[in-house]
């Protein structure tokens, strides 16, 4: 019954964003995140928040798929808000009703905290949605490099990642299928009473647990047959060097990060 | 309890990247107690069908007729689709999850509002069935068991609803020789006492032994509908839709090449055998 694609699944594309190296892209999210928690006025948010929709402009990834997360959790957003607003600051507050001490401060408190995840869900979803999962490890794998150095297994640490990253889907689609034969053979798993719902659980989790053992079972067979060893030396995958369109979008976040941390 | 298919489409993730179309303008009708084959490649839509008629997805186009009744209706009640259709999925060994095997069979009856006496009876019958001794293996965890076992005792899970209508994707494969003839003729049985069959399979052979009614998928279309021998006499249609024939059709072909007077429709093992002795007697 689920005919929706998991929120922030990687589409390919030959966009502006699509075509950055993905180091940059995740540098780049560090620093627009920089931004987004040094911002404390309204304007502030406007620009990062025209920022971030030039950023989906810029990727051709429709707006529903890029707001993705953050427009599911808009309740919750919605509760936040009205907590931190009645809340947050009672001594000063507009009127007083029963626990409710609404307040100015309480309200721009809520906007804060609103603004900051939206839009840290928002630029996330739009980097996993720009960059395949492959070049994301490589990323992580290059820039966890340096550890090295210092005795860090950076290449154990970066294939646990990419196969778990890589598994992802897959597993994704084995819940659907378990998921589908406990439906098929009368589990709720739509039942709007909690209690059902609670219940249904069990006859999906156990499955996937199982799955998932066997599946990185066999997959660690599969590797070992075909040679891979941990106490051998591997050879390192060469990345091309950054190009001129990575360090300018690298600047330009630079600056923007700078900026903000300069205003407040 | 005839299904009917009107005009039905499925497209999955429409409006990504990802966008598919699994059905396209598909009808079809299945009547009370058919056996039917259903054939095609890999992408053809086999797998998107079933779940459609199982009510496990929505068309995006079309209506899916149960008894008469649109399934996808607001108004239909999903428990009564659950009751009547049974469903074995590709491996469907991976469904169990329970502590008992009694407990994990008797696990799609839960709102069925039996006494616990008719659920053991059921159970147990769905067991036996499929071979288990009952007072053996119903305290045993279900994971324990081999991996043919587990798939028979999923299968017992769904058997044990005694749905009137049994959907089965690809159930035998992977199971070896013995259990994969037992297998298929306890569908036989079923479908002789009433139940309505609906099995996909890459196995020609097992279709041609079994069904009654062959029908073929191609890019979400119906490719071709008919009965068994029908469907198979043309094997130079099978051969260009890139499926296979089995070796009963293939050894027919060969014999027919070299002037032997076999008839085209020879789809069965045993209708094979008749003709080759009728034609070299000892």
């Amino acid at each position: 019954m689920n005919n929706r694609l998991p929120t922030g699944l990687y589409q390919p594309g030959d966009s502006a964003i699509h075509r950055l190296d993905a180091l940059a892209k995740i540098l780049c999210l560090i620093l627009l995140l920089a931004a987004v928690v040094n911002t404390t006025t309204i304007p502030g948010y406007l620009v990062l928040t025209a920022f971030t929709a030039l950023l989906i402009r810029l990727s051709g990834v429709s707006l529903a798929s890029a707001l993705g997360s953050a427009a599911r959790l808009r309740w919750f957003f919605l509760i936040i808000l009205l907590m931190n607003l009645c809340f947050y600051k009672p001594e000063q507050a507009w009127v007083s009703w029963w626990i409710f001490r609404p307040s100015a401060e309480g309200l721009m408190q809520g906007i804060h905290v609103v603004a900051r995840v939206f839009l840290l869900l928002v630029m996330s979803n739009v980097l996993t949605i720009t960059t395949a999962p492959l070049a994301m490890t490589g990323a992580m794998e290059r820039m966890l490099s340096p550890l090295r150095f210092v005795g860090v297994p950076t290449d154990l640490v970066a294939m646990i990642l990419s196969v778990a990253i890589q598994f992802i889907p897959t597993l994704l689609e084995e819940t659907d299928s378990i998921r589908k034969a406990q439906t098929a053979r009368g589990a709720r798993f739509d039942s709007p009473r909690l209690l059902e719902k609670a219940r249904a659980v069990l006859p999906l989790v156990v499955p996937i647990f199982l799955a998932a053992f066997k599946r990185a079972d066999e997959l660690s067979l599969a590797m070992e047959a075909r040679g891979y060893r941990t106490d051998v030396k591997r050879a390192r995958k060469k990345y091309p060097p950054l190009r001129r369109r990575d360090c300018f979008a690298l600047l330009l976040c630079t600056a923007l990060a700078a900026a903000f941390i300069v205003v407040r | 309890m005839p299904i009917e298919l009107r005009g039905v489409s499925y497209t999955y993730a429409p409006g990504t990247v990802y966008e598919s179309r699994a059905l396209d303008g598909l009808s079809l009708r299945v009547r009370d107690g058919e056996f039917v084959g259903v054939m095609g490649r890999t992408g053809c839509g086999k797998s998107t069908l079933i779940q459609l008629i199982a009510g496990l997805l929505k068309p995006s186009a079309g209506q899916i007729l149960l008894d008469g009744e649109d399934i996808n209706d607001k108004h239909y009640d999903r428990d009564t689709l659950r009751r009547k259709i049974g469903v074995v999925f590709q491996f469907p060994e991976i469904q169990l999850f329970e502590t008992t095997v009694a407990r994990d069979v008797a696990f799609g009856l839960r709102h069925f509002g039996w006494t616990v006496e008719e659920k053991n009876a059921a159970v147990r019958e769905a067991l036996e069935r499929l071979g288990f001794d009952y007072e053996a293996v119903c305290d045993k965890s279900p994971l324990g068991f081999s991996g043919g076992e587990k798939r028979r005792l999923a299968i017992a899970g769904v058997l044990a609803a005694r749905p009137e209508i049994l959907i089965l994707d690809e159930p035998v494969a992977g199971l070896d020789p013995l259990g994969r003839d037992a297998f298929l003729q306890l569908l036989d049985e079923l479908n002789r006492a009433g139940t309505t069959i609906l099995m996909i399979s890459h196995s020609a052979d097992a279709l041609a032994e079994h069904a009654q009614r062959i029908v073929i998928l191609k890019d979400g279309q119906l490719l071709r509908d008919g009965p068994t021998e029908e469907v198979f006499s043309d094997h130079a249609a099978l051969k260009a839709d890139g499926i296979g024939a089995g070796q009963v059709r293939e050894t027919v072909e060969l014999l027919r090449q070299r002037g032997v007077d076999i008839p085209a429709d020879t789809v069965r093992y045993e209708q094979l055998l008749s003709a080759v002795c009728g034609r070299w007697p000892r």
